[in-house]
This record gives C-alpha cells, structure tokens and sequence, in this order.
C-alpha cells in the first residue's frame, strides 16, 4: 500500500492504494465516482475513458499508482454545478446518446479532441472517436453532437 | 398534424441530463453498506460429469463469506418459458462456461483467489456442437431426460402453428409447423423450383454493459433486487419462483440499462446472487465480465436454413418450403416462448399461396441462446432475401423488378394467411429504390442489393401507467416499464403533455419500481410506444375526469359541462379555471392519481422495411466496403423524430456488424471470441453513408397512429450487403459474416471456371 496524491476534477485527493489497484476501481469504487464505466476491461471500448493531464486514458488498464500527482478529469468534474459543458448539451439536444452507458466514455473523449483540436473536420472527428464503442446510436448522432460544438452551434 | 406541439417534435431524452453527467445509477453503480463481491467457478468442458469439488481451501481463504455449489441448493430449475436450467450445475456440467460454482467475498479480487482455490474433478462425456448432428441418433444427449422441465402453456400473443414440445427427435427443444394453403399443389404447378441452404452463425448484442444483479435480503426476509433486466415484472415473478417466495416478498428496484437488445430478459447471475446474499448474511453484487458475457451470456441463435421455392412461367411465386434448424446451445431457458419467433417469416413480404415453414430448435453442447433485437429474423431474411436474388439472377430479372412483382399489395394475405390493412410494400421497395439510385450506374467493382422484411408492431401482454396531478399543478406518469435507452419515457412525456396541452416541463416520468408501480409486461418485441403509450392515454382520460369532477365543485357547475383543455377548465357559460388555481384551492385533495391498463386488441398492420446497400469489393483482396445503406421505413405517425431515427441508425449498425465484423466463434463447444478485441463491434469508422426514407401514414396502433420501429433497420442488412457483393462481383454468400476471405475465395473460383469454360 502506498498514499497516492492526485487532482481529480480540480479537488487534491490523496488515498492508500494498493500497488496493483486499477483506477478504474479508485474512482468508482475508492471515491465513488461510478460516472466512469466499465465495459469490456481490455482497453477496447473505450467506456471507462477519463483524462489524465489532458490526454485520454482508458481506466480499465491503468493503474491508480501511474496516475499519482496527475489531474484528473472525469464525467462528473464537466458541468459547473447546474451548468452544463457544451459537449453535455450537444449530446443532449442532438441524440448523441440512447442507453448512456457508453456516454460519459464518449463525451471525456469527444473533449480530448476539442481541447486539442477545437474545429476538427468530420473525418477527424469519426478517426478520433473510433476508439469509443457504442452499441445503441450507430454513432451518426454522435459525431453530429460534436460536430455541432466544433462548429460554434451549441453556446459556452 | 402541423398543430402538435409535443407530439411529432425531436423531443430530447427526459432522462438525458442524468446520462450526460454521469449521474445516472446504473446496477453496477449500485453501492450498499457491508456489500460482497460474488464471483463464479465455470465448467471448462462441454460436456462432463461432475465427480466431486472440493471447496475447503476457498472457504478458508480470509475474507471469503460463503462458497456454495450445485448441489448445496434446492433442485429449482429457472427459465423463461422451458425451466431447464439448474441455478448452478448439479452432477453434469453441459457447456463451456456453466456456473458450477459461486464465492462471495470482500473483494472482486479475493472472491478470483479463492476461485482459484477450488478443485472440480471432471469426467469428460462425448459431445455435439452441431444441431443437424445433434438430430441424429447416434448423437450424444444434452439432456437425458426432459420430462421434468416444466413450462406455461404457450401464451396467446404467440403465433401459432403445430407446435411440438420436446418431440421424438434426438436433442430437439420444439418443432414447429406454420403451414397455409397445399405446398404439394403449389410445387406441382411451378414451372421452376429452387432450393438453397444458408447458414449464420450466432452473434452476441454487444450491450457495453455486462449483466449485473445486486441482491439485499431485508432482516425481514423481504429481497430488495436490482438487476439488468428489461421486463421488471417478469423477472420478479420468475425470481420469487426460482427462489421460493411469494411475490411480494421480492422487489425489483430500478436502473436504467447499458443497452438491452433483447438480451436481457433473463434472470443471468441474480438467483446466484440471492443464494450467496442469504448465505452469507451480506449484500452481494455480481458483475459478469465481458468475457463471460461472450462466453456464456445468450447470444442469438445459429440457424441452418434450406428454402425451396416454386415459381409459374411470369415469375410468381406458387410455393414455399422452409426447413429452419436454429441452435438452441445447452439451454431452452433463455426464450421467452418455446420456439424461435424469426421462422414466421420465412415466407417473406410475398404473396405466396402455399407455404410450408417447419422451425426446429435442437439443444448442443453449446452457450444457451437467447433473444437478440428480432429473434430469428435476421436469419431467416438472410436466408430469404438471398434465396430470392439467387431467383431473381437465375430467372434474368431485375432483382428489385422480381420483388415488386411478388410484392404484397392491399388485399393480399401474407404468407401465413394474415389479412394486413394498409399494405405499403412495394410503395416503400420503391422508396428505398429512388433514394438509393437503384437504376444510377455503378463503377466496376460496386454492387447494390436489397432486402426486404415486414414486422408488426409489437404487443405481448398488458401495460399500465399511473398519472398523477401534483399540488403544485404538475404532472407525474409513472410506468413500470425499464429503460433500455430507447427514449421510450420521452414518448410517454409527449403523449401526456399533448393531451393535456402543457407544455413538456410540466410532465415528469418516473419509473416505479414493482412495488410502486402498476404490473407491465416491460421492454421488448416493440412494444412500448404501442402499449405503455395506449395505457397512458387511459390514465389521461381517467385523471382528467377525475380532475374535472373536483374543478367542477370549485367551479359551481355541472361535472359533464366542463372541459379541460391547454391548462384550463372551461366551462360551458364561460367560466375559467386555470390548472394553478385549481391545484392551489384543492392542495387538501392533491396529488389525485388514476391508473391506465391496456390489453392489446389485435394489430392490423405490419411495417415495411426495404433497404438497399451498395458495396465496392477490391477484386484483389475481397475486401468488401459499405458505402452507402438505404433504410425505408413503412411507418404510422413519427411521435418522435430524433429518438425514432436513432433507432433506425443503431439498428443499421448492428446489422452491418451482423453482415461484417461479428462472429461468435465457438471452437470445439467453446466460445473463443472471448473479448472485444476479438469480437468486432462496428466502430465510428465503419459507418456507411446512410440515407433514410420513411413511408408515413397514419395507420399504427399506438398513440396517434404509430407503428414501430425498435427491431426493424437491424434485420435485412446482411442480406442486402450479400446481395450486393453477388451483385458488384458475381460471388454469392451462403453464410455470415461476409469477409474479405470468403469473397476472395469466391472470385477464385470463379476465375478458375472462367479459365477452365474459356480453355475447353
């Protein structure tokens, strides 16, 4: 066991931590965040998607002890209180979402993506967000919710 | 009509901003104080006897609180329809990832350990993987003996033909005749008859997220449930019986589902999970991985299907035979009915005289089938719609052209001898024809074919939804049914606030748990735009009489001259009481609720759906490339556009991973496609370009005049793709998944007969 500091969704959190401990675990289980969701545990889905300094990182194959003194953002840490990020409201008004198990995956990519790239083409979009699975939407909708940020349609 | 203002409108999921912060609760989110982990031991044979565990060491692992095996629990065998599946294997294990046995634990991780530490000592029995092998005599028996599993008769909503339960075939779970009309007569008179033999091997729904059951036993006895299950009602009845409760005794609490796609309308892991709860004295979650949910979930049915058709000198079809062989795999339990639906389509949307369809459904060593987004259909239309372009091409017409002349139109009986109202057939052939520029030209190596399928919209059995007023003058529906992500809530929002004339945030949805809520059947067969949505529009009318007796007290009139309409009641010399008011001066007699149940009358109408793919296949490589899909639909009334076209995109997806990249590979009994890296769900990248037609009328049994459209986009694509792989490069398909290899083998030997025609 080691103490683990880290920044999750701008809050310091430090932890004990078992040195095998996933972080996929930390979160939902350790800090209750259960917005992060497990899929297929091999890093394909793409469902347990969260950002470590930035970048996309798929939880169900990191471990907690990788990610110390990192900040992290998940699911939970997008919306300001009642006030919710443009993605959030893109997925909302344009479908980009049925069942929603794949969503909080979808969204912490689809911001990866905007952060780095913010009027990415349509092609990028599809090439980026091909490491997110979705069983429910066909992805058409998807791509139109980021599409419509991308393109200044969804209001900051 | 232009003048609805929630019904028709792209109305966002009401249960949308709990999805998109990640605050909704899923069962796995579920969290209860003193919780353990359940975890199970599975057989790593297919077939075998079970000649002695030994559990000591697991249970002497620290922090291990109970451990229990087949035989530790009372003999109750659990299904849907057949109960032919033990709660975990007692004497024989009968395929390749049966429960045998279940830890409960502090930890996922300590319950793994101590799995570790059991010792199962297997005899290995012979085995067969194979249902036509598994049909013959010398085959080795799945089940010894099968008198002992009971079932219900077989409900009313099922369509019925000569049904055969457990008949003298070796292995075989039904055997079911649908006939109409002398096939004898109808093959005599053809001129040409054809037969071909196709075959799909089975695909797994791919819901991202894994069955999950977390069981809480009440000090009182009382069970608190949660489970991933689509038809809370039924899993509770089942559940009470499989455990040895009345009813009552067991609630079903409520989560949205990851995904459902009909394959999860199943008990799964739950009665194991009581077992160890009650064991142990603790709260306990199970969480399937996702490759046990690969390895021993339900996938859908192989089939093994042979059609033989007769058609007249004009190219009409006179006869059908069908012989379906689909795959139940080591259990009946995961069905709802005895049979796999999918065979009442083996005539197709074709007016056939004479049809003949015999569906057997023939136990293997194998993962129990299940339901999956149109049962049986899938298959089948692959057989089907193959087997017509095969006509088509070998009769030198135009497929689409050999289709419209077989067509049903208004005033044909189907192939089963249904009297449909409303035909749209060939109106939506015609459709997806102009959209797809069917007659445009093709580069070389680019093909288009079709398919074509009719389903009803669905019913089985009754829904009931409670309405209710609130003091402060807004309205709550609560359905029982479960939210499989489908935006069926969001519909039921609609219905309420067009009929009362509100605006949509004056209606919320609840989803009552079964304690809470009225009985209903749940999600499934398409069902719930229909029938939740008829059982509100019974609650509306019940809460508005009951709300226009009390206004009309308040109002000094008659009851029966009063109206209520967009907020407020009205009465016939002008009086005006708006809603507001009314709840303010009644808050001693508010929330008012009143209950809906709806039983189904009979539907009238199918819905068509035509699609058209259009591929480019390398010639070098077979790689096959879908472009474009053309999906038309035959709809009644669109209550919600932007939910009703997700439906439409997700179902063309699964079918295209059906057609493509989906195989459920089972390799000597086992399943060895054990992740999603091996079994290859469609990604963003592997969307075509799609284009939607859709055929309105208003002509559907749901509110407002809907249909439905949950399992249709999903069912006639991987015919379709096949057709236009024969069509861009002459190689036809007789199995799924269409792949690179196949194709490439194909236009080997193609050019092997064209070098031998050209050489002699």
């Amino acid at each position: 066991m080691k103490t683990l500091h880290l920044w999750v969704n701008g809050e310091s959190v430090s932890r004990e931590v078992a040195d095998n401990r996933l972080l996929i675990d930390f979160l939902r289980d350790d800090l209750g965040l259960t917005g992060t969701k497990e899929g297929c545990s091999v890093g394909v889905c793409g469902a347990c998607t969260v950002l470590v300094d930035g970048q996309p990182v798929s939880a169900c194959l990191s471990l907690a002890v990788s990610v110390a003194d990192c900040r992290l953002v998940t699911i939970e840490g997008l919306a300001e209180g009642e006030r919710l990020h443009p993605l959030q409201r893109a997925f909302l008004e344009y479908g980009g979402f049925q069942c929603g198990i794949c969503t909080s995956g979808q969204i912490m990519a689809a911001k990866a993506l905007l952060d780095t790239n913010p009027h990415p083409s349509v092609e990028e979009i599809r090439s980026w967000m091909m490491g997110n699975l979705c069983r429910c939407t066909g992805y058409y909708k998807i791509i139109e919710s980021i599409q419509a940020v991308a393109e200044g349609k969804v209001s900051a | 009509m232009a003048d609805w203002r929630s019904v028709g409108q792209p109305v966002a999921h009401v249960e949308g901003p709990d999805k998109v912060t990640g605050r909704a609760r899923y069962t796995a989110d579920i969290s209860l104080p003193g919780m353990l982990s359940g975890r199970c031991l599975r057989s790593p044979f297919p077939h075998a006897r079970i000649r002695s565990i030994d559990v000591s060491q697991a249970a002497a692992l620290p922090g291990v609180h109970a451990v229990i095996t087949g035989t530790d629990l009372p003999d109750r065998r659990l299904g849907r329809f057949f109960l032919d599946m033990p709660v975990l294997a007692r004497d024989v294990v009968r395929f390749v990832g049966e429960k045998v046995v279940a830890v409960a634990a502090e930890s996922a991780d300590i319950a793994e350990e101590a799995l570790t530490l059991i010792e199962v000592e297997y005899e290995e029995l012979p085995a067969v993987f194979d249902a036509l092998e598994a049909m013959r005599d010398d085959a080795p028996r799945v089940h010894a003996d099968t008198s002992g599993y009971a079932h219900p008769p077989i409900p009313d909503f099922a369509h019925r033909g000569d049904d055969r339960l457990f008949p003298a075939i070796p292995n075989v779970v039904s055997q079911v005749r649908y006939s109409h009309g002398d096939t004898e007569a109808g093959f005599a008179r053809a001129a040409r008859i054809f037969e071909h033999t196709f075959s799909v091997p089975p695909v797994h729904q791919g819901y991202l997220e894994p069955h999950a059951s977390v069981v809480h036993i009440e000090p009182d006895g009382k069970v608190q449930l949660w489970l991933s299950n689509k038809t809370p009602f039924i899993a509770r009845a089942q559940f009470a019986a499989g455990i040895g409760l009345a009813e009552d005794r067991v609630c079903v609490n409520t989560a949205p589902l990851g995904g459902d796609f009909g394959g999860k309308g199943s008990l799964m892991d739950s009665v194991v999970c009581y077992h160890l709860a009650a064991r142990s004295g603790r709260p306990v979650k199970m969480v399937m991985s996702y490759t046990e949910e690969l390895m021993a979930g339900n996938p859908r049915h192989a089939a093994t299907m042979t059609l033989k058709t007769g058609l007249d000198a004009e190219g009409r079809i006179t006869a059908r035979h069908a012989r379906l062989v689909f795959s139940c795999g080591a259990y009946a339990a995961f069905t709802p009915l005895h049979t796999v639906h999918g065979g009442v389509h083996a005539g197709g949307p074709y007016r056939i005289p004479h049809v003949d369809i015999e569906v057997l459904r023939t136990y293997t060593h194998t993962v129990p089938a299940g339901h999956m987004r149109a049962p049986g259909a899938p298959q089948v239309v692959f057989a089907v719609e193959s087997h017509m372009d095969c006509i088509a091409h070998e009769l030198g017409l135009d497929p689409l052209e050999f289709r419209l002349r077989n067509a049903l139109q208004e005033g044909d009986r189907a192939p089963l001898g249904e009297e449909w109202r409303t035909i749209r057939c060939k109106e939506t052939l015609r459709a997806a024809a102009d959209t797809a520029g069917w007659e445009s030209d093709k580069a070389p190596g680019v093909g288009r074919g079709i398919g074509l399928y009719d389903r009803e919209p669905g019913a089985f059995g009754p829904s009931s939804a409670t309405l209710t007023l609130n003091p402060d003058a807004s309205l709550s529906l609560m359905t029982g049914a479960a939210d499989t992500g489908t935006g069926s809530f969001t519909v039921l929002q609609q219905i309420v606030a067009e009929e009362f004339q509100l605006p949509l945030e004056r209606v919320q949805v609840v989803q009552g748990d079964t304690d809470t809520a009225a009985w209903e059947v749940g999600a499934g067969g398409s069902r719930l735009t229909h029938m939740a949505g008829r059982a509100t529009l019974l609650a509306v009318r019940a809460l508005k009489d009951a709300l226009i007796d009390l206004a009309a007290r308040q109002m000094g009139c008659v009851a029966d001259t009063v109206q209520l309409q967009a907020g407020q009641f009205l009465g016939q010399d002008g009086q005006r009481l708006d809603l507001h008011t009314f709840a303010a001066q009644a808050q001693d007699q508010l929330p008012v609720s009143r209950l809906g149940s709806y039983v189904p009358d009979p539907v009238e109408v199918t819905s068509f759906c035509a699609q058209i793919a259009e591929v480019e296949v390398d010639p070098q490589t077979g790689q096959v490339s879908l472009r474009k899909l053309t999906s038309a639909h035959d709809v009644g009334t669109v209550l919600n556009p932007l939910t009703h076209q997700g439906q439409i995109e997700g179902g063309v997806a699964q079918g295209l991973g059906q057609a493509l990249t989906e195989h459920l590979l089972i390799q000597d009994g086992a399943v060895s496609s054990l992740n999603l890296g091996d079994y290859k769900l469609p990604t963003s990248m592997d969307m075509p370009e799609l284009k939607t037609a859709l055929v309105e009328s208003r002509s559907g049994p749901a509110p407002y005049a809907g249909k439905a459209v949950g399992e249709h986009s999903n069912v006639a694509v991987p015919a379709a793709i096949a057709n236009a792989v024969f069509d861009a490069v002459g190689v036809r398909l007789n199995d799924l998944p269409v792949t690179a290899e196949k194709v490439y083998r194909g236009l080997q030997r193609r050019a092997a007969r064209t070098d031998r025609d050209t050489a002699s």
